[in-house]
């Protein structure tokens, strides 16, 4: 369906393009005027329907689909949202499509784009917000929107926590030294999924990497891509084959959920899981309630928000500014936090306490950010050739 | 209107198909493998701007740079190593079973032979994902046989889920369905009259078998040789599912290169690998078609 969306404004595009070529303002007057005029160039887009691109596992398709998307249609009649979901494209997919748009000024075929793009977003490839644009950000935490130089608005929040089984693990450990000494203690009772098919195991690759990283570094690996620097990895990697030996099977699963699977089935004691996966699985008997979740320290699992992008050549930037400040109200942060099991993007204080008491045990607001997008990539690749 | 020679209309009958193949699959082939020397233009503009670790041109002379970091990868070695021997074993396994299940329906017949070739073609409607799946938890450690062998007193019966054997299993439930088709077929071409004029000439069924039924089913047994190979060598969802993490075949490592890894160069030159060896495959394919085709002519 996007695609011939895409396709459809692209042709439609192109005539004009050619005979403005190098008249870069094209399309930004277009864009800022969209949520009142039709007479735009992409004409097959309505002007207060805001596509938004869910690169998202299902639970959070349907959080757009089902709760977000309905009810913003409510609280503003004549606008619209359609969720557009993409299969298994990868990250590495949609930047490339987003890049070719921006680059050739014509419509990405997205007004907001879901997910973690850090190097579009620092790479001039979305709009930049501020308190004008979207007032809630007030009640976001600086600290998240400074690695993204104000370019994406975090929305809601996950980390990465390990869940033990407590019918075999009366106390868990509470560092990640004390993690890998248990790993070695029980082979055969732990795994992590490869860090290229989710983000759980990753965060257990890049944290272990971490443990070794000089500070100054790791925040450069953090904010950019600096391949000179990976030869801190190293060590890390080297204590990642030695736990070879002590995984469950030797092998890694693939995904996110396998892992979840094979805790829920006892097959292992321990992992490392996504908090909203397992909030939501505990919820609904995907795992026994035996389970529990808690976070280590020195350093802290990854962590991170999910930010909402909005293209700078979005054909319908104002709706999709809307949308994002409607998110952020606590109201919709209230939603995710019941639907998705995810973490609020605003201060837990303007929530209510039903909803803050979920939380008990759980940092919500000391996230550790994980790599930037590239040095992931390459974490992943170096992982697949010294590690697997 | 003039009269064309046949030459010429059979040129224009095949030039839509051959159009078509061109565009979307000769096109795309010769862009990537321009691109896995490190030229960047045209088609593979935007490409080259996301990956990483690219190996880039501007001159007329391209770079094997590529091929380098590829080949110098011991992962990579290891992973085409085992492409080839999960290939090679899964193909030979897939003839062995499928020419003797075609040669018992077409010696003896029966309920027992037409049950037999009915079970080997029900793979084929099963689809290859949840089959991956139902293998991999057959062989697991709390899987089927090994929680047969446990009731039975063998309490550590050798586990298969995540190995290459597990994967090499995948590979011949998927392709008998094909093989066993094809061979029955190709042995019921086979006239019984030469059969019987082997037998009366004193040929014992063993004789009458190599001397007349495996030179007359030549064809087919090429043809499901070549189909198997080149259906294991580029799979993807056996290898993938039921696979240790490495080395794996070629199909799920190609797959992270360029997705995962965004390494999109390296996946191409793997491809590349992949394809030649498919071009030596497919050739004994040819050569079995042009063969049959001369055969019927005559």
């Amino acid at each position: 369906m996007r695609r011939r969306t895409f396709l459809a404004s692209a042709l439609a595009a192109a005539p004009a393009a050619a005979t403005l070529a190098g008249c870069g303002v094209f399309k930004s007057d277009n864009a800022s005027s969209s949520a009142n005029s039709g007479a735009s160039a992409s004409g097959s887009v309505a002007p207060a329907q805001v596509r938004v691109y869910v690169s998202g596992d299902v639970n959070v398709q349907n959080l757009w689909s089902k709760n977000l998307g309905p009810a913003f249609a409510k609280a503003y009649p004549g606008f619209s949202v359609k969720v557009l979901v993409e299969g298994n494209t990868s990250a590495s997919t949609v930047l490339a499509k987003l890049g070719a748009a921006v680059k050739t000024n014509q419509d990405p075929g997205m007004d907001i784009l879901d997910g973690s793009f850090t190097t579009a977003a620092t790479g001039g490839l979305l709009a930049k917000v501020s308190t004008a644009t979207v007032p809630n950000i007030a009640n976001v935490d600086a600290a998240l929107l400074t690695p993204v130089d104000y370019a994406s608005v975090p929305y809601r929040g996950s980390a990465v926590v390990l869940a033990y089984n407590t019918k075999y693990v009366s106390t868990p450990p509470k560092t990640l030294d004390e993690l890998l000494a248990w790993i070695t203690a029980n082979p055969g009772k732990f795994t992590y999924n490869s860090p290229n098919s989710g983000g759980s195991g990753g965060a257990f690759v890049a944290t272990t990497l971490a443990k070794y990283v000089p500070a100054a570094d790791q925040a450069k690996m953090v904010a950019g891509y600096v391949p000179n620097l990976e030869g801190d990895w190293n060590q890390g990697f080297a204590t990642l084959k030695g736990l070879g030996s002590s995984i469950y099977q030797h092998v890694y699963p693939n995904g996110n959920q396998a892992v979840l699977d094979l805790l829920n089935a006892g097959s292992i004691y321990m992992a490392p899981v996504w908090s909203d996966m397992a909030l939501a699985a505990l919820a609904d008997g995907g795992l026994p309630s035996t389970v529990k979740l808690t976070t280590i320290t020195d350093p802290t699992f990854t962590g991170g928000a999910a930010y909402l992008g909005v293209p700078n050549n979005a054909a319908n930037k104002a709706a999709a500014l809307k949308l994002v400040n409607w998110v952020l109200e606590p109201a919709q942060q209230e939603t995710i936090v019941n639907v998705l099991a995810g973490y609020p993007a605003i201060k837990t204080s303007l929530l209510s306490s039903a909803v803050q008491s979920r939380f008990t045990g759980l940092d919500t607001s000391n996230l550790r950010a994980g790599y930037s997008t590239e040095m992931s990539t390459d974490m992943n690749s170096l992982w697949q050739q010294k590690v697997a | 209107m003039a009269r064309r020679t046949p030459r010429l209309r059979a040129l224009v009958m095949a030039s839509p198909p051959v159009l078509v193949a061109a565009a979307f699959i000769g096109l795309p082939v010769v862009s990537a493998v321009l691109f896995s020397f490190g030229y960047f233009g045209g088609f593979n503009s935007i490409l080259a701007e996301i990956g990483q670790h690219e190996h880039l041109v501007t001159g007329t002379s391209g770079t094997l740079d590529a091929y380098r970091d590829v080949f110098g990868d011991s992962e990579f070695r290891q992973s085409l190593w085992a492409t080839v021997l999960v290939t090679a074993a899964s193909t030979a396994v897939v003839l062995v079973l499928s020419w003797g299940i075609a040669l018992y329906l077409r010696l003896s017949g029966g309920r027992i032979g037409k049950m037999l070739a009915g079970l080997a073609v029900v793979p084929m409607f099963i689809p290859v994902v949840i089959a991956s799946y139902a293998i991999l938890e057959f062989y697991s450690p709390d899987g089927f046989l090994r929680s047969l062998a446990a009731a039975v007193g063998w309490s550590n019966a050798p586990v298969y889920g995540y190995t290459m054997v597990g994967v090499a299993f995948g590979q011949i439930w998927t392709n008998l369905p094909f093989g066993v088709l094809m061979m029955t077929s190709g042995l019921n071409a086979v006239p019984d009259a030469l059969i019987e004029a082997a037998r009366d000439a004193g040929a014992s069924t063993a004789r009458a078998v190599r001397s007349v039924l495996v030179p007359m089913a030549a064809v087919p047994t090429t043809i499901v040789a070549t189909f198997t190979a080149i259906g294991v060598i580029g799979s993807f969802t056996v290898p993938y599912l039921i696979g240790p993490s490495a080395p794996n075949m070629l199909g799920p490592l190609m797959t992270y290169t360029f997705e995962s890894f965004n390494q999109p160069q390296q996946a191409e030159v793997m491809a590349v690998v992949v394809f030649l060896l498919s071009a030596v495959i497919g050739a004994f394919y040819v050569r079995a078609n042009l063969r049959g085709a001369k055969e019927t002519k005559r």
